[in-house]
C-alpha cells in the first residue's frame, strides 16, 4: 500500500470541464494539490488540441505552488514525466517497456501513452495536466498525421483504476519534486536521459515554423532538446518531437 | 559601425566567462560602447552550476548552431541603429523571462490577446512564451496601452528579447 505524500492535497471529482480549467478555479492554494476527474467533459491538449478522454482513463492536475523563474518552473516538464513513467512501472512491475521523449512524453513500446501539458496560472502557480491511456487509447487516425501512435496501459495486460494510479502517481511525483528542489535539474536530467528513447538516432523537431532533423545528442542543462547537425549542435526550446 | 569583428567579442564574452568562474560570481552585466550607433551588452550568469550568457540581439535558436560557450547562446553585435531605436532600451519594453517559441493567441485560431493602441491593465496576459511544453502567460508588468507588438506568433525569442512596448 502507498502512503499519500504528506502536503500534497487530494480532490476527486465525478466528472469536470477540464482539470486544468479546475485548476484555475481553485487558485489561490497553499501547498501541492492533485486533483483527479472521473470524466472531462471538455478535456484539451497543447495550443488548443483536442484530448480525447475516456471513462477508465486518468485524467489530472497538479497545482504546484512555485517560486523560481519561468526557465526553472519549466524543467518540472522533466520532473513528471520521470514520476510518470515510474508510476508506469508500479502499476504494472514491467520496467523495459517504458521510455520518455522529449520533452515529458512517456512512451510504452515506442507509442504515446500519455500526455503533460505545463501552464504557468499566475506567478505563484504552476499546473502540470497529465492524461494517461489507462484502458482506452484514441484510434490512430484521431491523431495528427506522422505523430507518434497511440497506446493504452491495458495492452501489456494490467488494468488499474485511475484512483489508484494517481496514488501511485503523486507518490513517485512527490519524491522527483523533492529531489529537483533539493539537487536542482543535474540528477534528473540524468534519470531522464537514461529513459530517454532514441539517444543518437535521427530525429525531427517541427515547430510551426522550422523543421530541423538531427542527431538527438543531448539534453542540455537547461532542458533544451540538443540535436547534432551538419551545421553543428543545435539547442531547441519548444517543438514538436518526431521519429 | 556593424564590423566589429566577431572573433573578439566571443573572445570577450569568453573571457568574462573565465572571470565569473575564477571569482565564484553569479552575474557580470557589461555593456561595451563601440560607437555612436553600435555597442555590445554582455549578461553572464550562473545558476545552479550551468552558465548562461545573453547578448542583446535575439538569436535564430532554430536557424544557426549555438557558440561553443554555453546552450543557446549567440553572439551577435548589437545591430548598428541609433540606440534610441532599439526595443530593448525603451522603458516600456516587456522583456521575454525566459528562451522559447511566443504564441499570440491562446490557440491557434483564437483571437490575440493584445493588438497595437489596446489598454490593458496590469496582470492581462499578453502572450505567451512556451518552452519545454510549459506555456508561460506573460503578463502586463502595469496598465498601459500596447505601442508595439515586436514578435511574430510562433517565432524563438532568447532571455530578455523585447517583446512588447508598453506606454
Amino acid at each position: 500500500m502507498i502512503d499519500w505524500p504528506s502536503r500534497y492535497g487530494r480532490h476527486v471529482l465525478e466528472s469536470v470541464d477540464s482539470t486544468l480549467d479546475e485548476a484555475v478555479r481553485r487558485l489561490p492554494v497553499q501547498g501541492p494539490e492533485w486533483i483527479l476527474a472521473k470524466r472531462q467533459t471538455r478535456a484539451r491538449g497543447r495550443r488548443g488540441r483536442s484530448w480525447s478522454m475516456q471513462i477508465g482513463n486518468f485524467a489530472g492536475t497538479l497545482i504546484l505552488p512555485v517560486a523560481e523563474p519561468p526557465a526553472l518552473v519549466a524543467l518540472r516538464s522533466f520532473v513528471a514525466s520521470l514520476a510518470l513513467r515510474e508510476a508506469c512501472i508500479a502499476a504494472t512491475g514491467r520496467e523495459d517497456v517504458f521510455s520518455l521523449k522529449w520533452p515529458n512524453d512517456v512512451l510504452l513500446r515506442g507509442c504515446k501513452l500519455a500526455g503533460i501539458l505545463l501552464e504557468r496560472l499566475d506567478q505563484d502557480h504552476l499546473a502540470i495536466g497529465i492524461g494517461v491511456n489507462l484502458v482506452a487509447a484514441p484510434r490512430p487516425d484521431q491523431v495528427e498525421p506522422g505523430a507518434v501512435p497511440p497506446v493504452a496501459l491495458n495492452t501489456i495486460g494490467h488494468k488499474i483504476a485511475p484512483e489508484d494510479f494517481l496514488n501511485l502517481l503523486a507518490d513517485a511525483y512527490a519524491r522527483y519534486e523533492d529531489q529537483f528542489t533539493t539537487f536542482g535539474f543535474a540528477p534528473i536530467r540524468a534519470a531522464w536521459l537514461s529513459h530517454a528513447a532514441r539517444l543518437g538516432e535521427v530525429i525531427t523537431a517541427r515547430t510551426n515554423q522550422v523543421e530541423m532533423s538531427g542527431t538527438f545528442a543531448d539534453v542540455d542543462e537547461t532542458g533544451q532538446l540538443v540535436l547534432e547537425t551538419p551545421k553543428g549542435r543545435v539547442p531547441i526550446p519548444a517543438a514538436d518531437v518526431y521519429f | 559601425m556593424t564590423n566589429t569583428p566577431h572573433d573578439a567579442d566571443v573572445a570577450f564574452i569568453r573571457a568574462l566567462a573565465e572571470l565569473l568562474q575564477e571569482n565564484d560570481l553569479t552575474e557580470l552585466q557589461v555593456k561595451r560602447e563601440y560607437g555612436e550607433d553600435d555597442s555590445l551588452n554582455v549578461r553572464v550568469s550562473r545558476q545552479k552550476g550551468q552558465m548562461t550568457v545573453m547578448t542583446e540581439a535575439p538569436a535564430q535558436v532554430m536557424q544557426a548552431p549555438a557558440a561553443t560557450l554555453a546552450p543557446a547562446a549567440q553572439v551577435t553585435p548589437a545591430p548598428a541603429e541609433k540606440s534610441s531605436d532599439d526595443p530593448a532600451d525603451h522603458p516600456g519594453a516587456v522583456t521575454s523571462p525566459m528562451v522559447g517559441t511566443v504564441y499570440l493567441q491562446s490557440e491557434p485560431g483564437a483571437p490575440a490577446f493584445i493588438r497595437v493602441g489596446q489598454q490593458v491593465s496590469e496582470g492581462e496576459t499578453l502572450l505567451i512564451v512556451e518552452a519545454m511544453k510549459t506555456m508561460n502567460q506573460i503578463p502586463a508588468p502595469r496598465a498601459g496601452t500596447v505601442k508595439r507588438i515586436l514578435v511574430d506568433d510562433g517565432t524563438a525569442v532568447e532571455f530578455g528579447a523585447p517583446l512588447v512596448i508598453l506606454e
